[in-house]
């Protein structure tokens, strides 16, 4: 029966092509090239992303983590009731698609009214006139105050004195450890007097029974960029060049490296597989950052034996801390309309809300101490107790290039195929490289 | 029967045995896993291959927080839309280029060939801007966009064509069929089962499609259940029974696509081959 | 068409011209539009040193050709590429082959073994990717579960640069297997039942059937089938994507050439040098399939 059906509708469809083919050319002359193109079927849904009803607008929120979304949502909610005749749209695309598809919404024109915007993207953004630059509004505002933010992060959003976003959160990394796997051990929990030292004699300790002590990632962010910082060395210079080959900066990975040579942690090196080493028990002790915080709670096991410390300290404190700021448009339709949603979500009153909800750590002044009572699973304020050594991730124009370069190098080490003074040395140069062309 | 006839018989069995088992075991794996409790999924000792209690949590939970019935209605109208179209053209194009001489010919068959060549990711680009250009993101028509037309429909057909034998065209020209109606009415039902195995093709690839969608329709409602799954890996990241949940719920649908095709493909393919 | 007036068309000539014409342009105008103009925008950026956002780039004649020749990454993603296509083109084709004919037979549950080899078809990449990945994992994963009972030594599926491609090879034929089933399995079903019958009074045994009356009747569609799977898996992409970083110690030995170019264009935004490398991605598609249509004649057997 489906069968004819299926050749029924064929049949009929190019019968028609046919007939109208005879019929318009009479005689068997068929004339080239005035068929129609392919006609395309009509959209069955509506189109919303430029949608105006009547005085309504509606405006494009796009963002990259769907663990924030649902607490988005809220907010957005709260701001359409508050604010008649204005729309939020929340698109989330995962992070390496978000920002092909900003990529594509730039090139064309067509990019979301109000985005995410990253350190490794800042620039490209900012410097080619994509983005709207928000001194006048921020000036005559009196919801946002810049001073009220951190100045690291709202640095990243300056580009020549101009300021590209408002400061959304910001992230640490924290040292995350199995309390049963530590008790059973006899080995007392971390805090802020740890040095390398404990870390390293604790790893030792808890390294039994098939479980490793600890999970040391080749990851730059969640790994060895917080042990080069604590140690004095550094990634990259205020005069642009590489810090790999900076001693202290070495010193630093041999620590960290050793941790894998010497068993004491898995090889591990894709994201997934440092997640599922974590939350299946592989490892004793692990670095994650604050953003993971929604996914750790909701997974039973991270609930029930783990908790986060501050990391450990060598020559100073130091965790390396990141954050998000909200971009508009250079050419949104509604420029008012994506500041008034712009101007809530870095208000006070929009943060703490932000904090309350549990998104993410707001980075307004004090706001921070509403997402600690968010969360009773874990000791989250060691995040918040580490920004006041927090060093900001290493960025320039070219980030990704050059943190993808270095991780080319530094795998060697990681496996053992080459020592880790000439990997850092490898990864010096090819980063020096990119940087150069800059 | 003789002796070694059985033999083979057995040894045949026993190869399409194995092989099956190959092939579904990881797919039976995703369905296990989709029913156990996270430390179920991951106990190395015991190990678990079966879940104690057969729970449908894991489904609940995916279920809650994502629109899977816009997933599936958004998966079928894009795969309805992509098979309407390549059928069509593709048969046309096909057609021509397997029995017809006319200038430009090869050439243009070139350019099919070429196409499918070239990597699908250097479209994305220019189709989104094209969509968007349109204000056609976020909708049916989007994503059915980059599959108007299909070269791989026009040379798996045009090969369906080169296959059948000269004589019945020239026995329609005879009966005065003009090249259209050859076409439509004598070889167009010959090639069932090439225009059912692009059918499911099309469908195949449609579903498969994750990179375009996540990219052009990015509101909520408007994934697709590939596109959907990506998302779902992204946001929860290492939760293997609910990442095989999720998985499951995208996978069932295909599955009974399929299995209802196969049958009008087996039907198709009988009814062809008694006729020649 | 101007060209051609001048010359004498016999009328029925001249139709069958115009049919070509109107049945081929729907897909051509497509095509023309979707695809190659797209492509010709590559070839064209492939000489620039692209500036962001498709604005200010700079023309570098051969450039970024020359950076290509130069660059290791580049030749080892070319050799993974072959590679890949010639662990994955032959064996699936193969064993496609033996399936497609033993469920031709009179072998009973016919549809459900179809059914069942044809499953890995319908699994969205995601979904392939998960469970692969987990069946995978050294630790937790079934693949080294079994091994280990079997007394063997565990192994490092994705992350051993001597195993990863081997690994993305698996998963790239249990991927295509069922395609290529389907094809040749169709193909085979239209063998006139005659045929047989004609070579049974022959005597001819079972084998002798198979090469003198199948295979020659199926080469249409397995040409088909190995030029599509052969510039299928000259682009494999997805799952090397969602399976191996690029902090993977298989990377250098897994990477492939649309990965690569991937890379480059979309995460590294350098759009120039991605076109330049999906260039010498189709120049070698092009050899390989220009040296397959050569072939075609030789061992294609049309009716």
């Amino acid at each position: 029966m489906k069968n004819r059906m299926l050749r029924s509708t064929l049949v009929m469809m190019l019968s028609l092509a046919v007939m109208t083919a005879c019929t318009t050319n009479g005689g068997n002359q068929p004339e080239n090239g005035q068929n129609d193109p392919p006609q395309p079927p009509q959209p069955t849904e509506t189109n919303t992303n430029t949608g105006e009803v009547g005085d309504e607008v509606t405006l494009r929120y796009a963002v990259w983590d769907a663990n924030q979304a649902n607490g988005l949502r809220v907010m957005a909610d709260e701001f359409e009731a508050a604010n008649a005749g204005i729309k939020i749209d929340i698109e989330v695309v995962g992070w390496s698609d978000y920002w092909t598809m900003l990529e594509a919404g730039a090139t064309g024109g067509s990019l979301p009214d109000v985005f995410w915007m990253h350190s490794n993207e800042i620039y490209r953004y900012a410097s080619n006139g994509m983005l709207m630059n928000l001194n006048t509004y921020i000036e005559s505002s009196d919801q946002v105050d810049l001073s009220k933010f951190p100045q690291g992060i709202v640095d990243i959003y300056n580009f020549q004195g101009n300021q590209y976003g408002v400061p959304k959160d910001f992230d640490t990394i924290g040292l995350w450890y199995n309390k049963t796997l530590f008790d059973e051990a006899g080995v007392g929990y971390p805090d802020e007097s740890w040095t390398w030292d404990d870390l390293y004699d604790a790893a030792k300790a808890l390294t039994k029974d098939g479980v490793y002590g600890i999970l040391a990632p080749l990851h730059n962010q969640e790994g060895y960029y917080n042990f080069v910082y604590q140690n004095g060395g550094t990634i990259i210079t205020d005069d642009k060049q590489s810090g790999y080959d900076d001693p202290k900066t070495i010193e630093a990975l041999e620590y960290y490296v050793r941790f894998v040579r010497e068993g004491l942690s898995p090889e591990v090196y894709g994201d997934a597989e440092r997640a599922e080493a974590i939350q299946n028990g592989l490892a004793a002790m692990g670095f994650f950052g604050s953003w993971n915080l929604s996914g750790f709670t909701a997974n039973n096991f991270m609930a029930e034996h783990f908790d986060v410390a501050v990391l450990p300290k060598q020559e100073r404190q130091a965790s390396i801390y990141n954050g998000l700021a909200h971009a508009i448009a250079h050419n949104t339709e509604h420029p008012e309309e994506a500041w008034t949603f712009t101007e809530y979500l870095g208000s006070k009153e929009g943060q703490e809300r932000h904090a309350e909800l549990g998104i993410a750590i707001s980075a307004y002044e004090g706001a921070a101490d509403l997402w600690v009572s968010s969360n009773d699973t874990f000791n989250v304020k060691a995040f918040v107790d580490m920004v006041a050594y927090g060093v900001i991730r290493p960025y320039s124009n070219t980030t990704i290039v050059w943190e993808d370069r270095a991780y080319e190098s530094l795998r060697a080490a990681f496996t053992g195929d080459v020592d880790v003074e000439e990997a850092a040395s490898n990864a010096a140069s090819a980063m020096n490289q990119i940087l150069a062309e800059e | 029967m003789g002796i070694a006839s059985k033999a083979a018989k057995a040894a045949a069995y026993l190869f399409l045995i194995t092989g099956a088992a190959l092939m579904i075991i990881p797919l039976l794996w995703m369905l296990l896993t989709s029913f156990k409790t996270v430390a179920e999924s991951t106990s190395m000792n015991p190990f678990v291959f079966f879940p104690s209690v057969w729970r449908v949590d894991n489904y609940t939970r995916v279920l809650n927080q994502n629109h899977f019935s816009a997933y599936y209605v958004n998966t079928f109208l894009m795969m309805f839309f992509r098979i309407l179209c390549s059928l069509l053209f593709s048969a046309m194009a096909a057609y021509a280029f397997a029995r017809l001489q006319f200038p430009g010919r090869n050439f243009l068959f070139g350019i099919v060939l070429f196409q499918m060549m070239v990597p699908t990711q250097i479209f994305i680009i220019p189709q989104y801007l094209m969509v968007d250009a349109l204000g056609m993101r976020n909708s049916i028509f989007a994503l059915v966009f980059p599959g108007f037309v299909s070269a791989f429909g026009t040379f798996l057909l045009r090969q369906f064509f080169l296959g059948l034998p000269r004589e019945l065209e020239e026995a329609s020209k005879l009966d005065g069929c003009n090249i259209g109606q050859t076409f439509l009415l004598v070889m167009l039902p010959l090639t069932r089962s090439g225009l059912v195995a692009l059918g499911i093709f099309t469908a195949l690839f449609a579903y498969k499609d994750m990179m375009w969608p996540l990219i052009i329709n990015t509101s909520a409602q408007s994934a697709t259940l590939a596109s959907a799954l990506a998302k779902i890996q992204s946001a929860i990241s290492v939760n293997y029974p609910e990442l095989m949940a999720a998985s499951v719920l995208a996978f069932w649908p295909m599955l009974l696509v399929y299995i209802v095709f196969q049958k009008q493909f087996v039907e198709g393919i009988a009814s062809s081959g008694g006729k020649l | 068409m101007a060209g051609y007036k001048r010359i004498r068309v016999p009328r029925n000539t001249w139709n069958m011209w115009l049919w070509g014409w109107f049945l081929v342009a729907p897909t051509m105008l497509g095509l023309l539009i979707l695809n190659i103009i797209p492509i010709f925008q590559t070839l064209y950026l492939s000489l620039f040193k692209s500036g962001a956002f498709g604005r200010g780039n700079q023309y570098v004649g051969i450039g970024n050709y020359e950076r290509l020749i130069a660059d290791a990454q580049v030749w080892h993603a070319v050799a993974n590429t072959l590679l890949y296509t010639v662990l994955v083109v032959p064996l699936s084709v193969a064993l496609a082959m033996i399936i497609a004919v033993l469920l031709n037979g009179k072998v009973k549950g016919t549809s459900i073994f179809r059914t069942i080899y044809f499953i890995p078809m319908i699994a969205a990449p995601a979904a392939v990717t998960m469970v692969w990945r987990w069946l995978y994992n050294p630790q937790f994963g079934l693949i080294n579960y079994v091994l280990t009972q079997l007394g063997l030594d565990p192994v490092r599926w994705t992350t051993d640069p001597q195993v990863g491609l081997i690994s993305i090879s698996l998963i790239g034929i249990w991927s295509i297997f069922g395609y290529n089933m389907v094809l040749l399995l169709a193909s085979l079903q239209e063998i006139p039942r005659d045929f047989y019958e004609a070579s049974d009074i022959d005597g001819a045994s079972k084998m002798q059937q198979f090469f003198i009356v199948t295979v020659p009747l199926v080469t249409p569609t397995l040409f088909f089938v190995f030029v599509t799977t052969i510039i299928q898996s000259m682009q494999v992409f997805d799952v090397i994507y969602m399976m191996i970083d690029v902090t993977n110690p298989a990377y250098e030995r897994t990477v492939s050439l649309v990965y690569l170019f991937y890379n480059n264009s979309f995460r590294y935004m350098d759009k120039g040098y991605g076109s330049a490398i999906v260039v010498l991605l189709l120049v070698l598609i092009m050899i390989i399939t220009y040296f397959q249509l050569k072939a075609e004649k030789k061992w294609v057997n049309y009716m």
